[in-house]
């Protein structure tokens, strides 16, 4: 297929007019609608909103997973038909195959997604991705005898091992803690570098700090159900970016401010609560 | 989860321990095997107190523990002579006994297993086949004898049939219940990644459900060990259900108690065989 390279590039990643519904007893439960999105080959754009809002019914969708009612999504001038090794998932709860080691769970899905590559090609594949995470002398545990960070980790690594053009994030680091998930998001960036910035990369999140520092664009959700796009914010700090210097930087700020008055807004504190309080008392 | 068996050991062995730890921890096994022991012990010497009670009120109808373990050293000294068709050793007995608990094992679990696979894995094949599992289950394999009969026109592999039958159930729904409940999770990895039919069966599907196969042969080979008894009381010839109705035709108690204490210790040893390699498929979560 022939296709202009500008073109391509702008539209790398297409959602067009997207509604996505589900059957349930009830009836039809739409879970969202009008979404429409492009995204940039090697740009990293999150999704981010209240529990519930449909994010990771929009990441599924890339992925193809489930299944638009209406519209529909394209990637690289193609209309995503169900999953492919173009496209490296990190699920929310890792899902490492327990009964595989750490070398194991990433070689059985290079040697499934790469079969091109000959067999001491994919152990190469593996290693070098091993290496980048730093879990090369931890390769024959497994994942139960590993840190929760370990195993996203491994995960992350799993994802970037197959190649894939786009990596899906689905709430990678919602179940860690805060100094695990900041030394990971230095450690995203840094495998998205060795990779020449050439990957794009959706993440879905719930955590605003980490959508800012991660992303170029900042998709904000209203509330489901059927809820719809509510404003994509743009990020305009430098990279590389550097966790201690970005948060001071008045732009940094700026977004997080406006982020908070998105999705925070019904989060308010009224004095007239904190008086009432006080008189109960 | 009782899965965390296997691996916590290959942990602790993983680790460079120093030869005193090594040394206490086998100090505190013994412990525990010696007390386990002991416990073993003192039961069996209440049962055989009140066994010599209830020998001496019937007046010798039980036979007392002394003269049952006579005749049990008698068996058990020379267990495979061979005086012609009616009068073998019970090595040979029970050598034929397992034999065909074996085979009938064997080719059940062959069959059982690839349907519960299939059961467990296609929805439209369960609603197919689990009405007429759950119609055959609770009948007792006893009863497909007179149609192991016609079918082979001989009553040891009549014997061999209604092993295989019993044999079926335990592991059909064992290991169609291990398929079914594979996670999402799992088969989104093997989505995500393109997994092959050929490796989703192989690093998935079969891993996942393994320490449920091996239950469901746990307890198929537990209730055909339960049912070669009765059913070779049916068939006659040779094998240890043989041996209990000839004892009982010679009038010899001693040696059907025997019969039954050899009978109770093989199926332990069997058990535990398979709760061994129960602990070695199991994986850790």
């Amino acid at each position: 297929m022939v296709l202009d390279k500008n073109k391509t590039k702008m539209n790398y990643l297409k959602i067009e007019n997207m509604e996505v519904a589900f059957q349930s007893a009830k009836g039809k439960f739409i879970a969202v609608r009008e979404i429409n999105l492009e995204v940039e080959k090697g740009e990293i754009v999150s999704i981010i909103g209240h529990s519930g809002c449909g994010k990771s019914t929009i990441m599924n969708a890339i992925a193809g997973m489930t299944f638009p009612t209406s519209g529909r999504v394209m990637l690289n001038g193609e209309q995503v038909k169900g999953p492919g090794p173009d496209r490296g998932i990190v699920f929310q709860n890792y899902s490492l195959l327990p009964w595989l080691t750490v070398y194991e769970n990433i070689y059985e899905a290079v040697d499934a997604a790469l079969r091109e590559l000959s067999k001491a090609e994919k152990k190469q594949t593996v290693e070098r991705y091993l290496r980048m995470v730093n879990l090369w002398e931890h390769r024959e545990k497994y994942p139960k005898q590993i840190s929760g960070g370990m195993k996203q980790r491994v995960a992350i690594a799993r994802a970037f091992a197959i190649d894939p053009e786009v990596l899906l994030l689905d709430e990678p680091f919602g179940a860690l803690d805060a100094l695990t998930k900041a030394s990971l998001h230095i450690e995203l960036l840094k495998l998205w570098n060795l990779t020449h910035r050439s990957k794009t990369i959706v993440m879905v999140t719930h955590d605003i700090e980490e959508a800012i520092f991660l992303s170029d664009r900042i998709v904000v959700m209203n509330n489901g159900p059927a809820s719809t796009i509510r404003e994509i914010e743009e990020v305009h700090l430098p990279r590389p970016r550097n966790k201690k210097e970005t948060v001071n930087l008045p732009e940094y700020i700026a977004v997080r401010d406006r982020m908070l008055s998105l999705l925070m807004d019904k989060v308010v504190i009224d004095e007239k609560d904190f008086y009432k309080e006080e008189a109960a008392a | 989860m009782k899965k965390s068996i296997t691996l916590s050991t290959n942990l602790t062995t993983g680790f460079e321990r120093t030869n005193s730890v090594r040394f206490s921890a086998t100090l505190t096994w013994l412990g525990s095997a010696i007390k386990a022991w002991t416990f073993t012990f003192l039961g069996f010497s209440l049962l055989t107190i009140l066994w010599y009670m209830f020998s001496k009120i019937t007046n010798g109808g039980l036979p007392t523990p002394l003269a049952t373990s006579q005749v049990f050293w008698e068996l058990i000294k020379d267990p495979f002579y061979d005086y012609g068709p009616n009068d073998k050793g019970i090595g040979l007995q029970l050598a034929s006994s397992l034999g065909r608990v074996s085979s009938g094992f064997l080719l059940g679990s062959l069959f059982a297993i690839p349907v519960g696979v299939v059961m467990g894995a296609n929805k439209f094949c369960k609603k197919l086949f689990y009405p007429i599992v759950q119609i055959l289950k609770p009948v007792s394999p006893l009863a497909w004898f007179p149609i192991g009969l016609v079918a082979f026109e001989s009553a040891s592999m009549a014997t061999i049939f209604i092993i295989f039958i019993t044999s079926l159930w335990p592991t059909l729904i064992n290991t169609a219940f291990g398929v079914a409940s594979i996670p999402d999770d799992h088969k989104n990895v093997a989505k995500a990644f393109g997994f092959s039919k050929w490796k989703y069966l192989t690093k998935v599907l079969i891993p996942y459900s393994l320490p449920h196969i091996i239950t469901g042969l746990r307890l198929s080979i537990g209730v055909a060990w339960l049912v070669i008894v009765a059913g070779e009381m049916l068939s006659g010839g040779i094998g240890i259900g043989f041996f209990v109705w000839d004892s009982w035709n010679a009038l010899s108690l001693e040696k059907v108690i025997s019969a039954i204490l050899i009978i109770g210790i093989v199926g332990l040893l069997i058990d535990k065989g398979f709760s061994l390699i129960e602990k070695k498929v199991t994986y850790s979560v």
